[in-house]
């Protein structure tokens, strides 16, 4: 076989050897046996006669002996090949428009392949990563669609599954973790941390490259702290020393011991760049009530999805039971697997993307067909002429089919390019919230499916035109001009079948389009209720010692801290109003849940039934800062004390819910958490704001800075400055205030907005790209179909426009078949657009009511489109085809 | 290619094959050779086209059942020498059981029908 197969190889590349030695051979063989004719007498010239009678055709030995090589299949190919360039080149600009829809349509599906490949299809750093599971909880009836854990809970995992391997905690969300490295040789840096509890890695199934992972020991109340730090840190910022392992390095003021330096690409949870031990508090692995936590397990193999959900649920359920005090009754698991958890929504996305750019290089090869066929049709008689001298069907097919592998072949090339420079800006230009997507890269994976691509529009595009020719009947087919000949017709009904395709593809690709961009312009320019998109927000946790960072500052201190850094700020020039809340807006979809209770439904449901509410922590002039109105009442102030009475501000969702109860909101009572300071004064009504997405707005309770447990964390600062200058100022008066504090993550509320809608807008992007490639591709079709019509049928125009008939009149007859069957086309995308919208996706949102009016618009755009690009080439074709064309003729 | 043959029987398909193996057991030899080794084993009764002769050769050699080095012939020429590898001899062994075997049967049939 393998022996087989170098001999083949030898033939293709060593042909030239290959020929010589048969020639040398032969001539060997012609002289022994013109020898013996001379030996039995005859003479020289009768004998060589005789002897190349004897041997038989040089040639034809030639030939077969070729055949014998296995190869001549090869060159057959090399020659279609070769003749199938020479044509293309014979018509270039058609040639073009074949060779430049198709790379356009490759280009963009490769490179959508490589983003999604990235994101979702490339597999995680860790091992076996189909048994790993995050779970969480949800309390459907008390409207929290995450309820988190805590650390007991971790114990009722480990000790109640038995199919899990390993399981540990982590927060649900790392804001407020960050710690804020010291190295001797530059500016302190602020680092995301995740805290987790010893088996983490275990779960994860990945070691460190130095040192080593955590241990239960490191875990132990009042363990000494020690750190294990991802690749990436050791490398930015700790000089990648290899000797690293058991030096201390200073976090948050507090030495750490390293003890491990993480194998490289484990970021989990997403953005972690050290990790610390998190069993160290007290309180934090007594208490049930302390809900800040999630856990991650692997599962041991053989244990389905199935068991681990029926498990779980089953755990809850029971825990519920057994401490009706601390949860609800209504509580449940979620289990996610790893891998979805991960891209979260991007997935579904991402898998839009994907899908487009395949309609659209659907599109792009229902277009190169239509003009391969178009091609392949004025070519007929110079076809039909090859037929007559003998030439197979089956030569012509594959010549067809060499024409296609060939345009599809540079398209292929042409499209890795494309793709190359799609892909360097999308990463460059692409929202930060989506996992992995700046790993994206022209790989091995995206050249198979641009090579599959390829291969899949070059067999589209030959089957189709092959199809139509090679059954020509000769005479027909020389008979040319005749419209009405059977291979007109049939090549016609081939050529209307592309436009109607061509047609309802490019329908479902614009409306999806059109209907992304409204359903986003719901999202992205809805009332956040967040007036000043220009005030700038900064990360100013306080940080000290301890696992939380804050832990080592009392309301006290916390508030000497923010009521200085404020006054400071807010003295200085430029700044028009300076705040600080608990957590800023839309920082992300997890932040503080509390139930609530009015004081008119005082005692009417369980502590553990109670509805929840966004709970922020705030200081004066938060609300004017940020441009939320304050619609009733007064803001915080220096009343609102320690020893005062208790206030609150509520947003006017809730406040909505007293009215309707019969009640005037301004003056009532409402009650925060459970077991908490009792009742409170509502003194003030905000307006509805969005803080955990753009796309829900939710319920929020404000408390003053002075009257709460929580600290406030994030520092919110207005004025004319710019924001540059305005972060360097807030930095400065944090140092020179407190010199190990710090300021990090500077983002104006403009900034946070479009975060959250950016992947919404990075798709409405890419889609109204490929709506426009789209067009421009039906545009093309539609054009070239008219015009090769045009060119079949010069005579027949020539004819009707010397007999007197009216130039709009012929160009009517030109272009209505097409038209039409463009109009049917619109129609099939439309039906398939009303089924596809029907699936309502949650990323089309708000649209529906809108659904008809698009779907009529986009239909008639594309419609006179079309109409246009017919149009115009038959107009421009009539003008001089009296005179002109009937001479020719 | 097919025929094979001059004295007008025609040869059953690969047995052209067959006698350039077996040709090639006894010694390498060229082209010529072997057409000539044919003829006079044969008694001039077998007459091997010399034309359909190469192409099958370099079927041979394709499929790595003989080898070919360029030697000095006996009248001092550059000739393509043909030599049998072992898994051309081991395929000749095979053939030649499978042709006997056919032979055999066609005997039989003919001496008894």
């Amino acid at each position: 076989m393998l022996r087989d197969l170098l001999y083949r190889g030898r033939a293709v590349f060593q042909r030239k050897v290959l020929e010589d030695d048969l020639d040398a051979e032969l001539q060997f063989h012609l002289d022994r046996l013109t020898e013996q004719h001379v030996r039995a007498g005859k003479a020289p010239g009768e004998a060589r006669r005789l002897s190349t009678i004897a041997l038989g055709g040089v040639a034809q030995i030639k030939e077969q002996c070729r055949e014998s090589w296995g190869v001549s299949w090869i060159h057959a190919l090399a020659r279609d090949l070769g003749c199938a360039w020479v044509r293309l080149r014979r018509y270039p600009r058609s040639a073009a428009m074949i060779v430049g829809s198709l790379a356009l349509g490759i280009g963009m599906s490769v490179a959508m392949f490589s983003l999604v490949d990235a994101v979702l299809l490339r597999p995680l750093p860790f091992p076996d990563q189909d048994s790993i599971y995050v779970i969480q909880k949800a309390d459907p009836r008390a409207g929290a669609h995450v309820e988190e854990l805590a650390y007991p809970e971790l114990v009722d995992l480990q000790e109640s599954i038995p199919g899990f391997e390993h399981v540990a905690v982590t927060p649900t969300s790392l804001y407020g973790y960050a710690r804020v490295l010291e190295t001797a040789t530059a500016e302190p840096v602020q680092l995301e941390a995740a805290p987790v509890s010893h088996d983490f890695f275990r779960v994860l199934g990945v070691t460190p490259r130095l040192g080593r992972g955590f241990t239960d020991s490191d875990e132990r109340v009042g363990a000494p702290p020690v750190v294990v730090i991802s690749d990436r840190t050791w490398r930015e910022h700790l000089g990648a020393d290899p000797g690293i392992i058991g030096r201390t390095v200073r976090l948050n003021g507090q030495g750490h011991t390293v003890i491990g330096v993480m194998a490289s690409g484990v970021e989990f949870p997403r953005g972690a760049a050290l990790w610390v031990p998190l069993g160290i508090e007290q309180g934090v692995v007594e208490r049930r009530g302390a809900t800040f936590l999630q856990a991650v397990a692997r599962a041991k193999p053989g244990y389905s999805r199935q068991q681990v959900d029926r498990d779980v649920s089953a755990l809850f359920t029971r825990l519920a039971v057994d401490y009706p005090e601390a949860y609800s009754s209504s509580q449940r698991g979620v289990v996610t697997a790893l891998v979805n958890y991960w891209t979260g929504s991007a997935r579904i996305h991402l898998w839009i993307v994907l899908g487009a750019s395949l309609l659209l290089l659907t599109a792009s090869a229902v277009s190169s067909g239509g003009l391969l066929l178009s091609r392949a049709v004025s070519r007929r008689s110079e076809i039909a002429t090859h037929l007559a001298l003998g030439a197979p069907p089956r030569r012509i097919f594959m010549q067809m089919a060499a024409e296609g592998a060939v345009a599809g072949g540079i398209a292929a090339i042409a499209g890795l390019g494309i793709a190359y420079l799609v892909i360097h800006s999308l990463v460059k230009w692409s929202p930060a919230d989506i996992p992995r997507l700046s790993e994206a890269s022209l790989d091995l994976n995206s050249f198979c499916f641009a090579a599959g691509a390829a291969a899949f529009v070059a067999v589209v595009c030959s089957l189709a035109p092959g199809w139509a020719v090679s059954r020509m009947r000769l005479e027909s087919a020389i008979r040319e001009g005749d419209p009405r000949s059977s291979v007109s017709q049939r090549a016609n009904r081939a050529r209307d079948l592309f436009v109607l395709a061509q047609s309802a593809v490019t329908f479902v690709l614009l409306a999806t389009a059109v209907l992304l961009v409204l359903s986003y312009r719901s999202v992205a320019f809805v009332d956040t209720g967040l007036a000043n998109r220009d005030a700038l927000t900064l990360d100013v946790t306080l940080r000290g010692p301890g696992l939380f960072p804050a832990q080592g500052f009392n309301r006290v201190t916390r508030h000497a801290f923010y009521s200085r850094l404020l006054q400071r700020l807010r003295e200085e020039p430029g700044v028009t109003s300076a705040g600080a809340i608990l957590l800023r807006p839309l920082a992300g979809p997890i932040g503080w849940d509390i139930p609530y209770e009015f004081e008119f439904e005082a005692g009417s449901r369980d502590g553990k039934q109670r509805p929840k509410a966004n709970y922020e922590v705030v200081t004066a002039d938060y609300f004017e800062t940020v441009g939320s109105p304050l619609l009733q009442g007064r803001d915080f102030d220096s009343r609102d004390s320690e020893e005062a009475e208790p206030v609150a501000i509520i947003s006017e969702t809730l406040a909505e819910q007293v009215r309707s109860a019969g009640h005037t909101p301004l003056g009532h009572r409402i009650q925060v958490g459970i077991g908490g300071r009792g009742w409170r004064r509502i003194v003030g009504i905000s307006g509805d704001a969005r803080y955990r997405s753009g796309t829900h707005s939710g319920a929020h309770i404000f408390l003053p800075i002075l009257q709460a447990n929580q600290p406030t964390r994030h520092v919110v600062i207005r004025g004319p400055r710019p924001r540059q200058e305005l972060s360097a100022l807030v930095q400065r008066v944090v140092r020179e205030i407190d010199p190990s504090q710090n300021a990090g993550d500077p983002l104006t509320i403009g900034e946070l907005i479009d975060r959250d809608t950016a992947r919404h807008r990075f798709n409405v992007i890419l889609l109204l790209w490929f709506g426009a490639c789209a067009v421009f591709l039906a545009v093309t079709a539609v054009y070239s179909v008219i015009a090769e019509t045009m060119a079949a049928r010069r005579t027949e125009v020539a004819i009707k426009s010397a007999l007197g008939a009216q130039r709009n009149r012929v160009v009517r007859d030109l272009v209505v078949r097409t038209i039409r069957f463009a109009v049917f086309g619109l129609a099939v995308g439309t039906v398939a657009v009303s089924v596809f919208g029907t699936l309502s996706l949650d990323v089309f949102r708000g649209t529906s009511a809108q659904e008809p009016i698009v779907l009529i618009s986009v239909a008639a755009f594309l419609f006179v489109v079309s109409l246009g690009a017919a149009v115009w080439p038959a107009w421009h074709a009539t003008r001089d085809s009296r005179r002109t064309l009937l001479r020719e003729s | 290619m097919k025929g094979d043959l001059l004295s007008g029987i025609d040869l059953p398909q690969g047995t052209l094959d067959l006698l350039i193996l077996k040709t090639l057991n006894l010694e390498p030899q060229h082209g010529w050779g072997i057409s000539e080794r044919i003829r006079q084993i044969s008694r001039e009764v077998l007459q091997v086209q010399q034309g359909s002769l190469y192409p099958a050769l370099h079927r041979l050699e394709r499929r790595g059942w003989i080898r070919a080095t360029w030697g000095v012939s006996d009248n001092n020429r550059r000739a393509k020498y043909y030599e049998l590898t072992p898994a051309g001899r081991s395929q000749l062994e095979d053939a030649s059981a499978s042709w006997r075997k056919l032979s055999a049967a066609v005997q039989i049939i003919l001496d008894t029908a």
